[in-house]
């Protein structure tokens, strides 16, 4: 930490407030993890009864036992990775060269399409025009309507677009000097200036199709296809309803509430194993040294 | 023949003229500089040669094929960037192969290459560094790497050294001429620098406000020069340039100022010209000092003398306008605090007219 007789006065409770703020915004972001891990540990009567707080409670692995033993559970597991992992490469392969596109002072009408663009991240066609047109294209009830159907944000889109805006210019025209065409340019020099940028999208892209949920609910009839989340949903629907289910909850070791944790802890696990691979591209200053500004 | 001509070349951006109809031919393996000040169109020309920009007006040839609408990569031609625009994912091996690993050359024929050029250039032990691992004169010379390693026709400079830190720059300045006198190519290189233009050129193009003013070999323009523009741009310090009017005189015109007179070379324009209003350019170097009034001498003021060593530099004032003379100091700095006036030889004194800058016709004498 820096050497605190350097701050004023001022500046010195400027910094224990902040401080004291991120630490409960931390607190308050982790805790939810902390509780989940816990309950999903508990024994079934711990988290009927809402002993569980910090720390498991009567400590099981009987919700895992349930879940791991549900072929359900291992299809929608592997579902969730065919979406997350097509969806986000088919995401990429979108993004990368139409964000380069509109990035060009070149790209003839550049201003209506970025227009067109922005348009859509504040207004969309609505729940029922969408399903219907899905519909209408015959991409209800399959891998590659999900894949496919949201595989562009305006968000990303942009975002990609003002990182390509910001590399300079020299790099492109060095390149065409040295022979490069558009495609060369964009795959040899841009997209690894762009690693960074790439990364945060790819990361936004994976997270949002791993927590997808309504539009899979909507669009997939097939349960064969459904994704972890939707059946997550289905087992805690489907548990709390089931009176059997709830009549043995009081002497079994696991209740809906745990089980339901348990698959929330293992549908974090992925995201937790490969943030750390993809947080180096996180790093500053990969453009450094290249041009003198 | 690898020339590049270019035939009165326009550039316009909108409704805004830039670059206004230029004749040029660089002829093969010359060194062409082309030098003025911010904004006067010579880094734009330049991009037209490259291909960079679009020719708006005019016809651009290289080696006798025209290029107007022939994409940059077809141009045969090298670009050194100013900001050196390396690719800074790539080690410097990569980025001086990256053109011909973009033309699918072979293996052995990239890696005898980079060995070749790196060798020319001393970096060899540098060919896993990554460009942020560098110095600017090491990237510069990555720079000069990546252009030389395709053997084009024509180089392309676009204000390489101006990144550079003053002694590099005079280092890589030796290094850029070494390099053409052992490659032998064509060059056309931009520079705002006169230091640069006159060291580097075989001929120097002078331009402003988009208009090429001479063109001409550094000791032509230095002394000879067309207009008061180019009087005012080339040396340092620039040419001296005194408001007058051509009074009587004897045997010879003089000059009348504000403070003084001088006598001038007798040139056509000058003859029976009394009242013609010019402008009298006197280099620093072509003044003499003087410690005390006598005939040819103007009197002025001193306000301050920069010591470099060999040579000082007098910051004089005539009746309030500035007047610089630069003179050798053979170890007497003290005694350059008397000085009270100048004397210039009539042959070393260009006269341009005041109103159209243009210089009266006469060669001046060669020091």
């Amino acid at each position: 930490m820096a050497n605190m007789n350097l701050y004023s006065r001022g500046d010195k409770t400027f910094v224990i407030i902040n401080m004291v703020l991120i630490g409960i915004f931390t607190l308050s972001t982790l805790y939810p993890f902390i509780y989940i891990t816990a309950l999903s540990f508990s024994s079934g009567f711990a988290a009927t009864a809402g002993k569980v707080v910090l720390t498991p409670v009567e400590r099981t692995a009987e919700a895992y036992n349930y879940i791991l033993s549900d072929r359900m559970f291992w299809v929608s597991y592997g579902n969730t990775f065919i979406y997350t992992i097509g969806g986000t490469l088919m995401s990429l392969a979108f993004l990368i060269p139409g964000a380069y596109a509109l990035s060009r002072p070149q790209l003839y009408g550049r201003r209506f399409w970025n227009l067109m663009v922005a348009f859509t991240m504040w207004f969309n066609a609505g729940l029922i025009p969408f399903f219907l047109n899905m519909r209408d294209l015959g991409l209800l009830d399959s891998y590659f309507g999900i894949i496919i159907g949201f595989a562009v944000n305006g968000f990303n889109l942009i975002l990609l677009r003002n990182f390509f805006e910001g590399v300079p210019r020299s790099f492109e025209e060095a390149a065409r000097m040295d022979g490069a065409n558009d495609f060369q340019v964009l795959w040899k020099v841009y997209v690894p200036l762009a690693k960074p940028a790439i990364a945060t999208v790819a990361l936004f892209c994976m997270v949002s199709r791993w927590n997808g949920f309504f539009w899979a609910m909507v669009l997939l009839q097939d349960q064969d296809k459904i994704p972890l989340q939707v059946y997550l949903r289905h087992t805690i629907a489907t548990l709390s309803d089931d009176p059997e289910f709830t009549a043995t909850q009081l002497n079994a070791s696991y209740s809906f509430e745990t089980v339901s944790a348990a698959i929330i802890v293992c549908s974090i696990i992925p995201v937790l194993i490969i943030y750390p691979f993809i947080q180096k591209y996180f790093e500053k200053g990969i453009l450094m040294g290249g041009v003198k500004e | 023949m690898s020339g590049v001509k270019l035939e009165s070349i326009v550039k316009t951006y909108g409704a805004l003229q830039v670059v206004h109809g230029i004749d040029l031919e660089v002829l093969e393996k010359e060194f062409v500089v082309l030098v003025g000040p911010s904004g006067c169109g010579k880094s734009t020309t330049l991009r037209m040669i490259a291909g960079l920009e679009e020719i708006s007006g005019g016809q651009l040839t290289i080696d006798g094929r025209m290029m107007n609408r022939v994409a940059p990569k077809d141009r045969d031609v090298a670009m050194v960037f100013q900001n050196y625009a390396l690719y800074p994912h790539l080690n410097v091996a990569e980025n001086i192969a990256f053109g011909l690993r973009i033309r699918k050359e072979s293996n052995a024929a990239v890696d005898a290459a980079v060995a070749e050029v790196s060798g020319i250039l001393g970096l060899t032990d540098y060919l896993d560094r990554r460009p942020a691992d560098l110095s600017g004169g090491q990237r510069q010379r990555v720079a000069m790497g990546r252009a030389i390693v395709r053997r084009p026709k024509v180089f392309l400079f676009d204000e390489p050294l101006s990144n550079l830190d003053a002694k590099l720059r005079t280092q890589m300045r030796a290094e850029i001429k070494r390099l053409h006198k052992r490659l032998g190519a064509t060059s056309i290189y931009v520079t705002h620098d006169q230091v640069e233009a006159m060291t580097l050129a075989d001929r120097i193009v002078v331009m402003q406000d988009g208009r090429i003013e001479q063109v001409g070999t550094p000791m032509e323009l230095f002394l000879n020069p067309a207009n008061s523009f180019v009087a005012g741009f080339l040396g340092a310090p620039p040419m001296n340039q005194i408001e007058a009017v051509i009074g009587e005189g004897a045997d010879a015109p003089m000059a009348e100022f504000a403070g003084g007179k001088i006598a001038l070379p007798k040139l056509p324009g000058l003859q029976n010209a009394v009242g013609r209003e010019v402008i009298v350019g006197i280099r620093p170097e072509y003044a003499q000092i003087a410690t005390a009034p006598a005939e040819g001498v103007v009197d002025c003021d001193l306000d301050l003398v920069e010591t470099l060593g060999s040579e000082a530099l007098l910051h004089m004032s005539i009746h309030g306008k500035p007047f610089v003379i630069r003179t050798e100091t053979l170890g007497q700095v003290a005694e350059l605090e008397h000085v009270t006036g100048f004397s210039a030889a009539p042959d070393l004194i260009k006269v341009f007219d005041a109103n159209t800058g243009v210089a009266l016709s006469g060669q001046m004498r060669v020091a």
